[in-house]
């Protein structure tokens, strides 16, 4: 086994070792669970908010906002289901003195003859002689702003349909023209079969997915790179380290280890994610794997993903070599942070635009360019983009993997604290270590 | 006899601070040689430099016929002055893994790393982590960890800090056991008895420069030889004595004085001896000091040593 091996196989021992590790390994997966199944969960187990209308109006808008209001199912999107009922105050013409009974009954002082909470309360009234009308919703919760959405929309329905129907126009017809809907098809030249289909779409979404998934790669390996570096060096493990192997071993080998420990968590992941939709959704899962292998892509994605990380995981084992606690590496990943936030701001507008003339620049910018490239994947950027960039990327990651050799034993070798003058001198060579 | 390690005026500057200058030694191969000095006096940079860590400012260095460490680093064991290892390492993982950078295979490795740990009294604990073991047990499993790949040459960088005299002593026949077996032993100490027990040669160094390069006895030659007499002496009768120089006299409790005197170069402690018997005097303890190493430190460097 080569050195540069065994560095990186202990590297990656070392983490898999830790709590942390397969904590990472099942915690996402269930939060993901979580995250799909909680809020239909939440919507379905909490009992419908009470809902008491009094419509001063004279119009009797309650009774036809009713089949409306109790038509929508609880859970399908997390929205909390509605229960009407009979207002505990008599309907009089004042609204104040109805509020001020109404009052009592949704603080909560006061309860329902059934015995429950009031949770909320709409008082219906016109605020001129004409058609306008507004409510007035009193809630417990301030922050719950669905029932007033409800409310609205269901208003603005009768009132729309009440227009209509003093207009002439048959109830029924009135019916079946809201049922009009056109059947809208998509179509594509470079879709398969012309028509736009979820497969053609795939290669968007998976461009999305592997910027996303690169920027987690990136972060992930940053933290562990900083601190293994750190550990090592504030150990002067690094010492003899680097008396038995040389910098790009050491280098290299801690680079591909962190690497292989983001690879194996992801791996998992993904393994999981795919069974769950090969299980589920067979069609889909076969066309994600079409798409992937359709002219290559999967290569396309890999070749900017590998080089992506190298660059930033290159910069950041460099930054770890100049810093010698834990706080000092904390305070350099500030600026780096800030560095890695710019691509997805980028990213998800280039699935949208994937050919905007400022994302085509922008993807020639090296520390962009895996990002841009891989979400822009779905436009089938022109071939010289993609020779062109992947040239460049190639180029500035090899140039700074050479510099960062040099920065790096500079920054091992050092004892003292973060300096900038050190750092930039060993990165053209001129540093006294 | 072929030589180890050869260094022809080496030099290394910091900014504007010389930390070592025209540094020149050699040491045979086999041989066990101390590499002596106070702290700040270059001792560690040029193990740096010799092993390719830093590089020189000037001259040439040759280690096992390669201009640095670097070329030959398989065949280097080194112990750095700062010890650390992989806390949540086990002693056989932590000497197997670098034992296997300096090229061993995995299994030879980890097989060498029980021996050794066995061989030293750490049999019991090479399955624990190394967090979980005492300093003075990390550090000899680091030693181990320097020596499992069976070294030509061995670097050690003060290795006898922080032990406790039991471990000092083991550590001294490991040193021996290595010479023994043809390996070339440079360490560093500030401690000169360990130099004294163990060195064919020392080479003594202060503010950046050789003061000293030689064998054990040379050095020892370098500072002067004192002699005690006890008994009913005179201050004046001492400084009468031929050949002693430097007297000093001091009462003793118990009656009587001190004398304590220089013997000038050359002058035998006989003579001294018969003429404070032809003076007639009462000497009732005689005794000839030969000089330690420190001692020639002292007057090598003209400045005092930490102990």
């Amino acid at each position: 086994m080569s050195r540069l091996m065994r560095i990186a196989v202990r590297e990656y021992v070392a983490y898999v070792r830790t709590v942390g590790f397969w904590l990472s390994i099942c915690l996402m997966p269930m939060g993901l669970v979580a995250a799909l199944w909680a809020p239909g969960l939440i919507a379905r187990q909490t009992p419908p908010a009470s809902l008491a209308i009094v419509d001063l109006t004279g119009k009797g808008l309650a009774a036809r906002l009713t089949p409306s209001l109790s038509a929508r199912q609880p859970g399908s999107d997390g929205t909390q289901a509605i229960r009407l009922v009979p207002s505990p105050v008599p309907a009089g013409t004042d609204v104040a003195g109805v509020v001020a009974a109404l009052r009592p009954y949704v603080a909560g002082q006061r309860l329902l003859p059934d015995g429950r909470t009031l949770d909320a309360a709409a008082v219906l009234h016109g605020e001129d002689a004409g058609e306008r009308v507004a409510i007035d919703v009193w809630t417990r919760n301030p922050a719950n702003s669905a029932i007033q959405a409800r409310l609205s929309e269901a208003m603005a329905d009768v009132l729309r349909r009440e227009r209509l129907e003093k207009a002439g126009l048959d109830p029924a017809a009135l019916s079946a023209i809201e049922r009009l809907t056109p059947d809208v098809a998509a179509f594509s030249p470079s879709a398969a079969g012309g028509r736009v289909e979820l497969r053609d779409q795939l290669p968007g979404f998976i461009g999305l997915g592997m910027g996303i998934l690169l920027w987690m790669v990136v972060l992930t390996g940053a933290g562990m790179l900083l601190n293994s570096v750190i550990e090592e060096k504030t150990s002067r493990i690094l010492d003899v380290l680097l008396t038995s192997a040389s910098v790009p071993e050491v280098m290299a080998g801690k680079i591909l280890g962190v690497a292989a420990v983001a690879a194996t968590v992801l791996g998992v992941w993904l393994s999981i994610g795919a069974a769950l939709l090969a299980a589920t959704q067979p069609q889909v899962a076969g066309d994600l794997v079409a798409a992937l292998l359709h002219r290559g892509l999967v290569f396309y994605f890999a070749f900017y993903f590998v080089l992506g990380y190298l660059m930033y995981a290159t910069l950041f084992i460099t930054i770890g070599a100049f810093c010698e606690t834990t706080r000092e590496a904390q305070t350099m990943l500030g600026p780096m942070m800030i560095l890695l936030s710019v691509p997805m701001v980028f990213l998800t507008q280039s699935l949208a635009h994937p050919d905007a003339p400022l994302l085509q620049i922008l993807s020639w910018v090296p520390p962009l360019t895996p990002f841009l490239m891989a979400a822009r994947a779905a436009s089938g950027p022109p071939l010289w983009q993609v020779a062109g960039t992947g040239a460049l990327l190639v180029a500035v990651t090899g140039l700074e993997m050479l510099v960062a050799g040099r920065a790096f034993r500079a920054g091992a070798l050092s004892s003292s604290r973060f300096d900038p003058k050190l750092f930039f001198a060993s990165l053209i060579g001129r540093a006294t270590i | 006899m072929q030589t180890a390690l050869k260094l022809e005026g080496i030099g290394k500057r910091y900014g504007d601070f010389q930390a070592v200058r025209d540094l020149s030694f050699e040491v045979a191969q086999g041989r066990i040689c101390g590499f002596l000095g106070p702290n700040g006096a270059g001792k560690t940079s040029t193990i740096r430099m010799i092993l390719g860590l830093v590089a020189p400012s000037e001259g040439r260095i040759d280690v096992l016929g390669a201009p640095d460490g670097r070329a030959v680093r398989s065949r280097i064991g080194f112990l750095p002055e700062e010890r650390g290892l992989y806390r949540r390492m086990t002693p056989v993982e932590a000497i197997g893994f670098l034992a296997g950078l300096k090229g061993l295979s995995t299994g030879e490795a980890r097989r060498r790393a029980r021996t050794l740990l066995e061989a030293h009294g750490l049999g019991h604990a090479m399955n624990r982590q190394i967090r979980s073991l005492s300093k003075g047990m990390a550090q000899k499993v680091q030693l181990l960890s320097a020596l499992a790949h069976e070294p030509e040459l061995v670097i050690l960088d003060e290795p006898f800090s922080g032990l406790d005299p039991v471990n000092q002593q083991e550590l001294e026949g490991i040193i021996r056991a290595l010479a023994a077996r043809g390996a070339t032993v440079l360490f560093s100490t500030h401690v000169m008895q360990h130099a004294e027990r163990l060195c064919e040669q020392v080479v003594l160094l202060s503010g950046g420069r050789k003061v000293f390069d030689g064998a054990v006895e040379q050095a020892r030659a370098a500072a002067p030889r004192r002699l005690v007499l006890e008994g009913a002496i005179s201050p004046e009768a001492a400084s009468a004595l031929p050949g002693l120089v430097d007297v000093v006299c001091a009462p003793l409790a118990a009656g009587g004085v001190q004398v304590t005197g220089v013997l000038a170069p050359g002058a035998p402690a006989q003579a001294v001896l018969r003429a404070a018997f032809e003076q007639g005097l009462d000497i009732t303890r005689f005794e000839l000091k030969e000089p330690q190493l420190h001692d020639a430190f002292i007057v090598l460097t003209g400045q005092e040593i930490a102990a």
